[in-house]
């Protein structure tokens, strides 16, 4: 029996080996959403470009003894059991082209709005090799928001990972744009990934940087809500195979991924549908190497380049200890809370002070910022705490320093009070901390 | 593209290739079967194919049914296809066993990924092979102390210690671990093995350079498989960085320090492998043989007559949940915990210690003396009364409290702002100088503010400092 089963592969290569320019094809057996398994296809390779019927695409996600599981990019007619499948002979590849910048661009290199693919394309990688760690080099070259909350308290660096965290309405794509309109004249490129929003969004978020002249250095990189699944669960890591050319040309890169939580979702769904083993809340067991292998291209490189990562997770009910919060958060460089309670007070923008973190701190800010930061954020998170505390007690009871250090606190508090596309220079941040000073001298 | 960066040197041809093992049948992102012409196999076996460029990629042997070996895949997967031709490779994983690891980064398959070349007739050991006998354990050491007042107080460690650094995501683990690399190495002297498993490149970047600064890069010998590797190469760092560490330990006698940062992520890989090989897995989809695979490891760690190797393992919570079947079993094995809590942290208090989760096996008056231990359960009383406290005060105000407890409150919320500590590796973040405290002055400043001689002072006063009564009295 084993001795049939080998003489049968052996033929079978042989066959292969033979044709070599003929493509394999297969047939349909399975239609599951968006996940194919087809009989056939003996040849094919793992991730490698397939066409299913008249009009589907995808790629080969797993290679079983007798089938192949296919998951399915692009689908137009109705793909039905016994439609033919060709393979290409060709790995499944994203596209970009140097035209991208100042678009809103799917992973196929289709202009969005005008509903046509880009000239110049060419195919970029989805997934790619890590960057080795002795390619990497210590992240200490500012990337400046405009934000006084971030730039003085909790800095970002070039080649940071840094999380932009809370509930939904607190403001986290509205941090990220400041920081893309704060990118002018920088030199640094911009690459804003949507994935699973819908289009009326994308099309706010492009008037907005268009009207801010923000688009020129930036591209939207979109996954809408009614693309494929493995279309969701793909765009993030061509986003970052586009973000590793400008690395490899020693640019500086800027890449938003809006959201990681819907990406954790779509990442369940697909492996829930090709019948994976469910780990903790149901998400497969690999979906913090999905995220972090994603995020982990994020990096200061030796050549000068960097590639700076702002990923965005939404939460519910200003949980951050959640699974896929707390997996996302383990691997950033650190996080800028959100809070909905500071949103409604008017604090805005609404960042947790407690809770935010920065692991590179002061090594990323310029020498004026780092020496004005660090007292700042003490005092600040210690007013805070105090503040708590010691809400019921008598003010005339606390000592005159400690009232001294309430009032002072305040007025920290409202000094990082900042509006939507409100940018402020360090020079201006660093101003106001001086005038602060001098208030409290008087 | 690079299909695989993990084994460069290409297999001896002709000889090797006719001895065929056999041919893929199924690819997954993670493993193959193959279909053996012979079962001559082992697990843990390293068999290879070659891709279309000549390139070998590298699968090590998991499970074997029959004629059907399964492998799990070094690196990425892509491009494999049914009907490849695999051949059995010599060794399984081995990495160099000689004074030339010193200096030396390694990847989790043996290789340095520094840029330099082992000489070819290195001394090598398979990973895997060693195991402890019981007679051959050795349980007691020195104290040694860290110099950082919160564990040395409330969890001091000796030779040989295992100390388990639990903690959710960033309320910094790995600032205290790079501290204590920092304080015992100066204390110890001696070499030191550090094995970085699923945690970020940057940081092992920097861990690197930092070591090469300090001009310590020599006492040193580091493995890792980041998160940005596969679940194969995070999952067997632990055992290569072992190895490392049982050459200074067996063969050098010496008294090593190891540190695995992140040994929960061994657990995490392990997952990912047990779900591509289809075994039925336990709660929160860990593998099904979590407790013998972790056994596996930590036994290894462990003092001999010759040698100790004092541990340092940093363990991720997920989800902040403590209750984890992982962490559980993971402390299991441990001698002490510290744990981090996000709730200190959020307060700006760093090392962002929990003290009421936090132990060691050492505090035992016979131990650390009666003094240290008394005074270990006089600050607990105080901080757990000040926890109650705060929830009368947040009610009642803090005038509601009688005068014991007003003492309390205060005194405990000084203790709390004292074992805040400015460290040498965090002065980027805080902007003040790191400082090693000696344990004579913990035990005189806790002493000092249970008893209320520093009832007249700000509590601000305390916050981010060295030694308090000492330089006061100057």
């Amino acid at each position: 029996m084993n001795e049939t089963i080998s003489g049968i592969l052996e033929r079978k290569v042989e066959d292969i080996k033979a044709g070599r320019n003929t493509y394999a094809t297969g047939q349909v057996r399975l239609v599951r959403e968006y996940i194919v398994e087809a009989t056939g296809l003996e040849n094919v390779a793992y991730f490698e470009r397939v066409q299913v019927g008249r009009s589907g695409e995808g790629y080969v996600d797993a290679i079983r003894r007798d089938s192949v599981l296919i998951a399915l990019t692009h689908v137009e007619d109705k793909i039905k059991v016994g439609d033919r499948v060709v393979a290409t002979g060709q790995e499944f590849h994203g596209y970009y082209s140097e035209g991208s910048l100042g678009h809103v661009v799917d992973m196929f290199g289709t202009d969005c709005l005008a509903g046509k693919k880009l000239d110049g394309l060419r195919e970029v990688a989805v997934e790619n090799p890590p960057i080795p760690i002795m390619d990497r080099r210590s992240v200490n070259r500012p990337l400046l928001t405009g934000i006084t909350g971030i730039d003085l308290i909790y800095p970002i660096g070039r080649g940071q990972r840094q999380l932009i965290i809370g509930d939904a309405k607190t403001g986290k794509t509205q941090i990220a744009l400041d920081t893309i309109t704060n990118q002018a004249g920088q030199d640094e490129i911009c690459i804003y990934v949507a994935i699973g929003k819908t289009k009326k969004e994308v099309k706010d978020i492009y008037n907005q940087l268009l009207r801010r002249g923000a688009m020129e250095y930036t591209m939207i990189l979109a996954a809408f809500n009614d693309d494929c699944a493995p279309v969701l669960r793909a765009t993030p890591y061509v986003a970052l195979s586009i973000a590793r050319l400008y690395l490899a040309q020693g640019r500086d890169t800027l890449v938003v991924i809006d959201d990681l939580k819907r990406h954790a979702d779509v990442c369940r769904e697909i492996a829930l549908l090709m019948g994976k083993t469910p780990g903790r809340d149901a998400y497969p067991p690999d979906i913090f190497y999905t995220h972090s292998r994603m995020l982990e291209t994020g990096c200061q490189h030796m050549n000068g380049g960097s590639i700076t990562i702002l990923p965005i997770c939404e939460t519910k009910g200003g949980d951050i200890t959640d699974f896929i919060s707390t997996n996302i958060i383990s691997i950033t460089d650190g996080q800028i809370v959100l809070s909905a309670k500071n949103f409604e007070k008017g604090q805005k923008p609404a960042i947790n002070y407690g809770l935010s973190v920065s692991r590179l701190g002061g090594a990323v800010q310029e020498a004026a910022m780092k020496k004005a930061g660090p007292p700042i954020r003490r005092e600040l998170l210690s007013y805070l705490e105090q503040r708590e505390v010691f809400e019921l007690a008598n003010a005339d009871e606390m000592g005159e320093a400690m009232r001294k250090r309430m009032r002072r606190g305040a007025l920290i508090l409202e000094m990082l009070k900042q509006h939507k596309f409100a940018v402020r220079t360090s020079q201006t941040m660093l101003d106001m901390v001086a005038r602060l000073n001098e208030d409290e001298g008087e | 593209m690079e299909r695989n960066q993990m084994m460069t040197e290409n297999p001896a041809a002709g000889a090797a290739r006719e001895g065929r093992l056999g041919r893929i049948i199924s690819v997954s992102s993670l493993k193959v079967d193959i279909f053996m012409e012979r079962s001559e196999v082992g697990r843990r076996d390293v068999v290879y194919t070659l891709a279309d460029d000549g390139t070998p990629v590298w699968f090590e042997v998991a499970e074997i049914n029959g004629l059907v070996a399964s492998a799990i895949c070094f690196g990425m997967a892509n491009g494999l296809r049914r009907g490849m031709e695999v051949y059995r490779a010599e060794n399984g994983i081995e990495v160099a066993y000689s004074d030339d690891i010193l200096g030396h980064v390694f990847n989790s398959y043996g290789q340095t990924i520094d840029g330099t070349q082992l000489p070819p007739d290195v001394p090598v050991r398979n990973v895997y092979d060693r195991s402890l006998a019981m007679d051959e354990i050795v349980i007691d050491g020195d104290i040694l102390w860290t110099g950082i007042k919160v564990l040395d107080f409330f969890a001091p460690i000796r030779k040989g210690f295992k100390m388990g650094l639990l903690g959710g995501a960033g309320v910094g683990k790995t600032v205290l671990i790079k501290e204590l690399i920092h304080n015992v190495y100066q204390g110890l002297r001696s070499n030191s093995v550090f094995v970085g498993v699923g945690e970020r490149s940057r940081e092992g970047r920097d861990l690197y350079d930092e070591m090469l600064e300090a001009d310590l890069l020599d006492k040193i010998s580091m493995a890792f498989g980041q998160m940005g590797d596969n679940a194969m190469s995070r999952s067997r760092a632990v055992y290569a960085g072992l190895t490392l560490a049982e050459y200074l330990r067996d063969e050098k006698q010496q008294d090593v320090l190891v540190f695995i940062d992140n040994i929960y992520r061994m657990v995490q890989a392990n997952a990912e492998i047990a779900t591509e090989l289809a075994h039925m897995p336990i709660e929160n989809g860990y593998s099904p043989a979590l407790l013998t695979e972790i056994s596996e490891v930590e036994e290894r760690i462990n003092s001999t007559e010759g040698g100790s190797i004092t541990s340092f393992q940093a363990i991720f919570i997920p989800a902040d949940d403590l209750n984890d079947g992982a962490v559980h079993a993971i402390s299991q094995h441990l001698d002490g915990q510290v744990v981090l809590d996000r709730k200190v942290a959020e307060k700006g208090l760093y090392p962002a210690i929990n003290v009421f989760a936090t132990n060691s096996r050492l505090i035992d008056p016979e131990v650390v003396g009666q003094r240290h231990f008394d005074l270990v359960e006089r600050a607990l009383r105080c901080l757990s009364r000040y926890e109650e406290l705060e929830q009368i005060v947040a009610v009642l105000g803090i005038d509601e409290l009688s005068e014991e407890d007003h003492n309390t409150f205060f005194r405990a919320r000084k203790l709390r702002n004292y074992f805040s500590q400015p460290m040498y590796v965090a002065e980027q973040y805080t902007g003040i100088p790191g400082q090693f405290v000696e344990i004579g002055d913990i035990l005189d400043d806790v002493e000092a503010i249970l008893d209320g001689v520093c009832d007249d002072i700000d509590e601000q006063e305390l916050i981010y400092i060295g030694a308090y009564m000492r330089t006061r009295r100057v």
